[in-house]
């Protein structure tokens, strides 16, 4: 099932074509990764998805529908969660409060019924910083609650950036670089953050990243950009060993960087029922993992997502097949 | 000859007036100009450099308050000098710890300056209007409808040659160069050894001349009263400035130069039965049409 | 920026860990408050001169709330709000004097009136901001003040339009109390406002308007919105100011009544309910020159005591309110960014419910406010 589907985008800047004949697929749970060098086009063609800049020539699908001149806005409330290369939140503002505005899209009240303080208002701002809370719990970040976002350390920020996008109640997350700035054991933990949450939320994830490591783990499909041209795509496996993706970046180095990644039996077992669950379109139960949650594939689609409520509790019921 | 005289009335004479008074404009938005290029500030207290700057010099050729009587020339002197100290103090005091902070802070502080100093006019002198002297009494012209002082004339020359003066100095000298990157990169030009405080001090006191000129040539043309600088030809400086260019000195006489004209025809084609200030609302409708179209205005380049 | 509500009427514990004071603290509190309420409640209206001094605040007050929507929530500064205040009382005059329209109507007039004016300045907001926006405000409410405002119709041939009261508002301390439950929903309905999401969304795109996009916020939508809820609100304070001085002429919406407001919201604390309160007090004439009117005799007898030089004089020490103004506006953007309201939030915050201390946050001050150039 094809959440994202871009076909021949191209957008011009003055004299620089900064992407040219683009195409990208990402399917139903899917993490697909962005990768190429600096300048190659990545966060354009993250803002050309989005609806930040409106491309040239060429179409964004979304699930089938054509959503090439929607505006960000409006994709955010059809399911599209984005972070920024530069961290994008209020930095004003509390981290309690960014992600209760992060979830504006899906407050069901009208902004006069607000204004007039109507019964419902109430109710619905209490849930609302009920998920924000159950999110800060999710990501372990508790302590900043009422914290301004304008003085925490730059690896918190990136953290709440992720949170503030799951606020958005997404279908499909779109990462710009959720590593930089890490080193390597917290990129693995982001790498088992990522699994999980795709896990338990059943999302579609686009990452564009520079950390190959994380990649080569985490990726189910890789895409290469070059001067906003497709370089080459595939299996990370595959790209790895590209002689042009390696030459793209720095010569010589890139081969053995690319070995330092490590997948461990458990990922190699779980991506290998992700990619069977997407062929068969399969219910399958994962090994039992800390917060095992059953994927139920078409009730994600149905029940209205009180995703934060279920994933800070351990699941009521024990989760179905596992060991 | 009735032909003429009605050219004259309909299209010559709010040509040429409109010019004039929009040299006076221009006068002051070279001032406003200078401080955007170096600083980039909107300076709401520009008119009152030059209000203090008229007032004093006013005090000492009348020699009011016990003060002695000078000449005229020493007594303008006098008032260049007190605006330019005045510029250099609201730059020292206010703009200077203000630096890094938005420039909205600034500017609404040097509204604040602005209101601090009409205050204190108010205070020590009143609010009756004073009749100043000009520097070259009679007129220039004076047939049927038009009519064209000395004062005048002098006000539009040393629009010129200030407005000249000024760019010349920006392109040509190293202070020039010096102000325009530190407005432009203060922290690399810090580093490379240019005071940036120096430069601060330089475009303040700059601009405190400048704004002075304009005070105490416009003052002998004008009602000239506590605050009559901002309260008459601030405003419409600005515009002129920001329609001519907010980052172009030679802008700043075009824009004056246009604004004064469509003033005087705004006047004339909106008929004011229906409703008045027809000058002020094409005035407002042009500044509105220039920030959308091109807002770096007519001679500016993209800042 | 917290979104308490600060007003002088105590509200119920923000949700505190520790549950909040105790009912013998609320007592105390209660308490406390008791002589402004009664200041407020009974002894501005026991005076005729400063009934009408306290309507003037309360007037002052609401423009206030107007005027920090759109420099503290929004970002952006105004410096013609004068403007849209002019506009509600003329809309309110002329209908109600010369073409006979109810009262509770031409109130209402005057709020569409007040909003439509502002969405005007609102549009050209989505195009340009900063500082370039605040010009166009500057010459926008100039160029009220002379055109429309000297319009003869509407100024009945420049006598000033006449505005009367109802009968049942006629007694001035009625009115007072009128204009006084006024502020009081005014003042709720901002406090909804930081509490919900129309509040949030603003500060979001203050600050950042692609992430608020990415939030899913219709930035377009709700900067329109709030110059329409600021003009609005504005008109209702002209529509109320109207009412009171009886008259309505052009030059009392000057650029300086601008720049007053301006001051009130600044020096009072900007993004504060009770800064707007504060500042409003201190510069209608209920605050600053009424200190001045009854006290000047206090700075002649130390000037002319002790520096043997005469004092200002009755006439024009009247102008000493404006560079106490002046000068307090100064100090504020200098020193103490978040004005008197942050000076005084150790008070304001223990008043209203919560502990007393006096370890400072950083409020958002004129600091928040966007200095972007005109958006190409």
């Amino acid at each position: 099932m094809s959440v994202l589907e871009v076909r021949d985008l191209s957008i011009r800047f003055g004299g620089l074509q900064a992407l040219e004949g683009f195409n990208l697929d990402v399917n139903e749970w899917e993490i697909v990764g962005l990768i190429g060098p600096n300048g190659a086009g990545k966060t354009t063609a993250f803002n050309c998805i989005t609806g930040f800049y409106k491309p040239d020539t060429g179409t964004v699908r979304y699930r089938g529908a054509d959503v090439t001149r929607v505006p960000p806005h409006r994709k955010a409330a059809m399911g599209f969660g984005r972070t920024f290369q530069n961290v994008g939140m209020v930095k004003s503002a509390t981290a309690i409060e960014n992600l209760k505005t992060a979830q504006h899209a899906k407050i069901e009240y009208d902004t006069a019924s607000g204004l007039i303080g109507a019964g419902p208002t109430w109710r619905e701002e209490k849930q609302l910083e009920g998920r924000a809370d159950a999110i800060l719990d999710l990501l372990g970040l508790n302590a900043i609650r009422d914290s301004k976002v304008g003085g925490l350390s730059y690896g918190t920020l990136k953290l709440l950036e992720l949170g503030c996008a799951l606020a958005t109640d997404p279908d499909i997350l779109l990462l710009d670089e959720p590593s930089s700035g890490m080193g390597p054991e917290e990129s693995e933990e982001l790498g088992d953050r990522l699994l999980a949450l795709r896990q338990e939320f059943g999302l579609t994830m686009l990452l564009i990243e520079h950390h190959v490591p994380l990649v080569l783990r985490v990726c189910d499909h890789v895409y290469v950009l070059n001067f906003g041209r497709l370089l080459a795509e595939g299996k990370p496996s595959v790209i790895q060993t590209h002689p042009e993706v390696v030459a793209a970046y720095l010569g010589g180095e890139a081969p053995e960087a690319l070995e330092a990644t490590q997948e461990t039996e458990e990922d190699a077992a779980l991506d290998a029922m992700t990619h069977a669950a997407v062929e068969h379109h399969a219910e399958v139960a994962p090994p039992a993992r800390k917060r095992a949650a059953p994927r139920k594939a078409p009730a994600k689609k149905a029940a209205p997502r009180k995703k934060a409520a279920a994933a800070s509790q351990e699941p009521a019921e024990p989760a179905e097949d596992a060991e | 000859m009735l032909l003429a005289a009605e050219f004259n009335a309909d299209v010559l004479t709010p040509l040429v007036s409109g010019a004039i008074q929009g040299s006076l404009y221009g006068l002051l938005g070279l001032g406003l100009v200078l401080l955007y290029k170096g600083n980039r500030i909107f300076n709401f207290a520009q008119g009152e450099f030059g209000t203090v700057a008229a007032l004093l010099t006013y005090a000492f050729v009348v020699g009011s308050g016990g003060l002695p009587e000078l000449p005229y020339l020493v007594a303008v002197l006098i008032g260049l000098v007190g605006g330019t100290l005045m510029a250099l103090l609201t730059e020292r005091v206010v703009a200077r710890p203000l630096f890094h902070q938005p420039k909205v802070t600034t500017v609404v502080a040097t509204a604040g300056v602005a209101l601090l100093a009409i205050s204190i006019e108010l205070l020590f002198i009143g609010a009756n209007p004073l009749t100043a002297r000009p520097a070259i009494e009679g007129n220039l012209i004076s047939s049927g409808s038009l009519q064209v002082t000395y004062q005048q004339v002098l006000i539009v020359l040393a629009l010129a040659v200030l407005a000249l003066a000024s760019a010349l100095f920006f392109k040509k000298t190293q202070t020039g160069l010096a102000i325009l990157a530190v407005s432009q990169e203060p922290t690399a030009t810090s580093l490379v050894g240019i005071s940036v405080n120096r430069v601060s001090a330089l475009t303040w006191g700059m601009a405190g001349f400048l704004g002075a000129a304009a005070g105490i040539l416009l003052a002998p043309t004008t009602l000239f009263a506590p605050g009559f600088m901002t309260g008459a030809a601030l405003i419409p400086a600005f515009t002129a400035a920001v329609f001519g260019g907010i980052t172009s000195l030679p802008g700043a006489f075009l824009g004056g130069v246009v604004i004064g004209i469509v003033e005087q025809f705004g006047n004339k084609w909106v008929p004011t039965t229906f409703i008045p200030g027809g000058n002020r609302i094409l005035v407002f409708l042009t500044l509105l049409i220039i920030l959308v179209v091109k807002p770096s205005g007519l001679l500016g380049k993209e800042a | 920026m917290t979104a308490t509500a600060e007003t002088a009427v105590a509200a119920p514990p923000a949700g505190h860990a520790k549950g909040g004071p105790s009912l013998a603290g609320w007592l105390v509190r209660g308490v406390l408050l008791l002589p402004l309420v009664y200041f407020f409640l009974s002894v501005i209206p026991g005076s005729a001169d400063l009934t009408e001094r306290g309507t003037e605040w309360v007037v002052f007050a609401l423009v206030g709330i107007s005027l920090n929507i759109i420099i503290g929530y929004t970002g952006q500064l105004s410096l013609g709000h004068q403007g849209f205040v002019g506009v509600g009382a003329f809309a309110a005059a002329y209908s109600l004097t010369v073409h006979q329209v109810p009262f509770a109507l031409s109130i209402i007039l005057a709020i569409v009136v007040g909003g439509l004016f502002a969405m005007l300045i609102g549009f050209a907001a989505l195009r340009i901001t900063g500082l370039y926006l605040s010009l166009i405000t500057l010459v926008f409410g100039i160029t009220l003040e002379q055109s429309l405002f000297q319009q003869p119709d509407l100024t009945n041939g420049g006598a000033g339009q006449p505005a009367y009261k109802p009968d049942a508002l006629i007694e001035p301390s009625r009115y007072y109390f009128f204009c006084l439950a006024i502020l009081v929903v005014i003042v709720f309905i901002d406090w909804r406002l930081t509490s919900t999401k129309a509040g949030r969304a603003l500060f979001a795109l203050r600050e950042n308007e692609r992430v608020a996009a990415a939030f899913g916020i219709n930035v377009t939508a709700y900067k329109l919105l709030a110059f329409v809820m600021s003009g609005a609100i504005a008109g209702l304070a002209g529509a109320l100011f109207a009412f009171k001085s009886e008259q309505v002429t052009g030059e009392d919406y000057d650029f300086f009544l601008a720049l007053t407001f301006v001051l009130m919201v600044v020096v009072g604390g900007l993004n504060s309910r009770f800064g707007v309160l504060v500042g409003a007090f201190l510069f209608s004439r209920i605050g600053l020159d009424y200190a001045i009117e009854r006290f000047h005799w206090i700075h002649e007898l130390l000037v002319e005591g002790f520096l043997f030089v005469p004092g200002f004089g009755e006439e024009r020490i009247q102008f000493a309110p404006r560079l106490i103004g002046a000068f307090l506006l100064l100090l504020t953007l200098l020193q103490f960014p978040g004005g008197i309201a942050q000076q005084l939030r150790p008070f304001t915050r223990w008043f209203a419910g919560g502990p007393f201390s006096f370890k400072h946050d950083v409020d958002g001050g004129p600091g928040t406010v966007e200095g972007s150039s005109v958006r190409a």
